[in-house]
């Protein structure tokens, strides 16, 4: 199984023609990942490794109408557009990387995707991988890498960090685990899918016997979790690291890294988030290097 | 990035909200006249200027005077007074507290309103109402209705409908009013007034020619953060971030959750970082030579360059960059490297090359070594037995 790809997962690519794109195409393909089509506005008629670009979402569906999953890698100022493109033209789930959206075009996609059923995973998601299945992204980088960090088996992994998301595959992998399905749902404020959202197919995989999740200061996403556990919504072992515990230190108002890592409220700091998720009896590890002994704990 | 208020209401007045009258002021120089009583502001990023003494009544030429002498040559929460905004002093009825923001709770953004605005709003966090707005509709009049109730009318509703045109037009991440003042005849006038613009969206306004802000509220931007910053802003490919610190130990990571996890063990390990720093999302190399160049210009006892297993940065061309900014600053101190992803071998070998060459104390580990477990050993060769 795994979450999210699967078999009969088609993808466009949105912004084939651009660099990030297209470093990631052959890695995607050779996952196992089926590539029907691209769209780089202007560039209709032409093609990238094979496969055909046109100008419109609308136009490569008319052409390959079994496209069911949209890839969409194009620079800030266009990433609300080719999101309402694609779920306008009914593709159910699409992973955008474009990191650095102004939030109110991510609450608009997150919104527009939302009320029309559509899985939206990002902005800023580094992508999803399901090993032995495909994946949709650069994440876990070149081959020779990604062979050596991923295998398919029983741990799921979610992370808000994109590298963290390979650096926690990559942990969970030297305890002797495999992985259902990894990704990151990306660091920006508003997000299209949520750690609760993400651990509820977590729960209907039967694939993944645990979880394990990266998380940062800010935002309210964490916190979510516990309300999702307390209505059992979510029952198998999770394993939670919270980073970022020392900018309760310093002044106020601070962006670290992600987008969303800014304290405002005391629900959004790091030490309120773990005591909310040990309170719900999630398995909060303070250093990267217990996870490998809470896996073997709980499975 | 926050805006200075004098800014914050000339983007108000841009969108045909009422604000107070007023004169800004660079320097002590005597200010045109208002008609007293006036009110003289300190025009520093940090909230409460009121409980702080940055705000004071004048009655008076004289009162007026010593008031913007006085600002001038204070500091508000360690922000030195670079300008001071001079306002008509608006007599009130009643205070209204409105604010849009984006909320993760609700993954979009809201309207907070309390009736019992003014300097104690944190007092009557209790009376504030939260009110989702779905972005792909807008702001409704019922929501005002609900925000506010019985003190709602078409006049407020008016306002608040301009705010919210002015929050999403402008890119605010937040757009606060504080009061929102309401005189005898019903008047309404912006009193104070917080915005947040979005640094994302810079790219729909390019008309904007705002200075560079503190990354740390409370304290002026650092020679060395403009410079990342101006840099960063240049194109958008990639992020470098730098934000100064009061300690010893130069902190150089990718990615935004590997700092957070790196800095949160560094701390715990009895280190003091000289700064925080983070680059992702594949920046320049010149981008990158910036950061480690502002990250190497202070005086340090060591240097951790450290990130997670990267999906598609190679680490040879961070290393290469690394090793050309070192061979700038011929570093003494120890050097302490934890990165992994693609190229990983070559990238660390091209810096254990040049450091055998160039006599640098460098030790480097690719990804068989724990993210973190180099924290300890960093402050150990940085602080040694006295430590």
């Amino acid at each position: 199984m795994a979450i999210l790809i699967d078999k009969n997962t088609r993808l466009l690519v949105q912004g084939i023609t651009g660099t990030e794109a297209q470093r990631s195409l052959s890695l995607m393909k050779s996952s196992g990942t089926v590539i029907t089509c691209g769209v780089t506005p202007g560039k209709g008629g032409q093609s990238v490794e094979g496969i055909p670009v046109y100008n419109t979402v609308a136009e490569a569906l008319k052409k390959h109408p079994e496209t069911n999953a949209s890839f969409v890698s194009v620079p800030p100022f266009a990433a609300k557009d080719a999101v309402i493109e694609a779920v306008f033209n009914g593709i159910k789930l699409v992973v955008c990387i474009t990191e650095n959206v102004p939030v109110r075009d991510a609450a608009l996609m997150a919104r527009y995707a939302q009320v029309h059923g559509v899985v939206l995973v990002g902005p800023g998601s580094v992508g999803v991988i399901a090993p032995g299945i495909g994946r949709i992204g650069p994440i876990g980088g070149l081959d020779t890498m990604a062979s050596e960090i991923y295998q398919p088996g029983t741990v799921g992994v979610v992370s808000t960090s994109g590298g963290m998301t390979n650096e926690v595959a990559w942990i969970v992998r030297q305890a002797g685990y495999g992985h259902s399905t990894v990704l990151s749902i990306g660091g920006e404020k508003i997000l299209g899918t949520t750690f609760a959202d993400i651990l509820q197919r977590f729960e209907q995989d039967a694939q993944t016997k645990a979880v394990v999740l990266f998380g940062e200061l800010g935002g309210h996403y964490e916190n979510q979790i516990a309300a999702l556990i307390k209505e059992k919504k979510f029952t198998k072992p999770l394993i939670a690291f919270i980073a970022g515990t020392f900018t309760e230190s310093l002044p106020k108002g601070i962006q670290f890294g992600h987008a969303a890592a800014l304290l405002n409220e005391k629900e959004t700091y790091p030490t309120y988030k773990k005591r909310a998720l040990r309170d719900a009896g999630v398995h909060v590890v303070d250093a990267l290097i217990d996870i490998p002994n809470k896996l073997r704990e709980v499975l | 990035m926050r805006l200075y208020e004098y800014e914050a209401k000339a983007l108000l007045r841009k969108h045909g909200v009422s604000v107070p009258e007023s004169v800004h002021l660079m320097n002590a120089a005597t200010p045109p006249p208002l008609g007293f009583p006036v009110v003289v502001k300190a025009q520093v990023l940090a909230g409460g200027r009121g409980k702080a003494g940055a705000v004071k009544v004048a009655q008076s030429a004289l009162e007026l005077q010593q008031a913007i002498v006085q600002l001038f040559s204070t500091k508000v929460k360690g922000e030195p007074v670079n300008s001071v905004l001079i306002e008509s002093f608006v007599k009130t009825k009643s205070e209204l507290y409105i604010s849009f923001l984006y909320d993760t709770r609700m993954r979009g953004p809201v309207l907070l309103a309390s009736a019992q605005g003014g300097v104690d709003i944190e007092q009557n966090a209790d009376s504030i109402v939260r009110v989702p707005i779905d972005p792909l509709v807008g702001l409704q009049d019922w929501q005002c209705r609900l925000a506010l109730g019985t003190h709602v009318t078409p006049q407020i509703t008016a306002v608040l409908m301009k705010l919210w045109q002015c929050f999403v037009q402008e890119d605010c991440t937040l757009l606060e009013i504080n009061p929102l003042a309401i005189a005898g005849d019903g008047t309404l006038s912006c009193v104070g007034t917080m915005i947040e613009l979005d640094d994302f969206a810079f790219f729909r306004h390019k008309e904007r020619s705002y200075s560079p802000r503190n990354p740390a509220i409370g304290r002026e931007i650092t020679e060395r953060e403009k410079m990342v910053k101006l840099l960063n802003d240049a194109d958008h490919h990639g992020t470098i971030k730098y934000l100064e610190l009061d300690g010893d130990i130069g902190f150089l990571a990718s990615g935004g959750g590997a700092s957070l996890t790196c800095m949160d063990k560094l701390i715990e390990a009895g280190g003091k970082p000289a700064n925080y720093s983070e680059f992702s999302g594949n920046p320049s190399e010149q981008k990158i030579a910036a950061l480690i160049d502002a990250v190497l210009s202070k005086p340090l006892k060591g240097l951790w360059v450290i990130g997670g297993v990267a999906n598609f940065t190679a680490v040879d061309t961070t290393m290469k960059v690394l090793v050309d900014v070192l061979k700038k600053h011929k570093p003494k101190i120890p050097i302490v490297v934890r990165r992994g992803g693609p190229k990983e071998k070559e990238g660390l070998q091209i810096l254990r090359d040049a450091a055998a060459h160039e006599g640098w104390r460098v030790e480097a580990h690719g990804r068989e070594i724990p993210l973190t477990q180099t924290a300890q050993r960093m402050v150990e060769l940085a602080y040694g037995n006295t430590h």
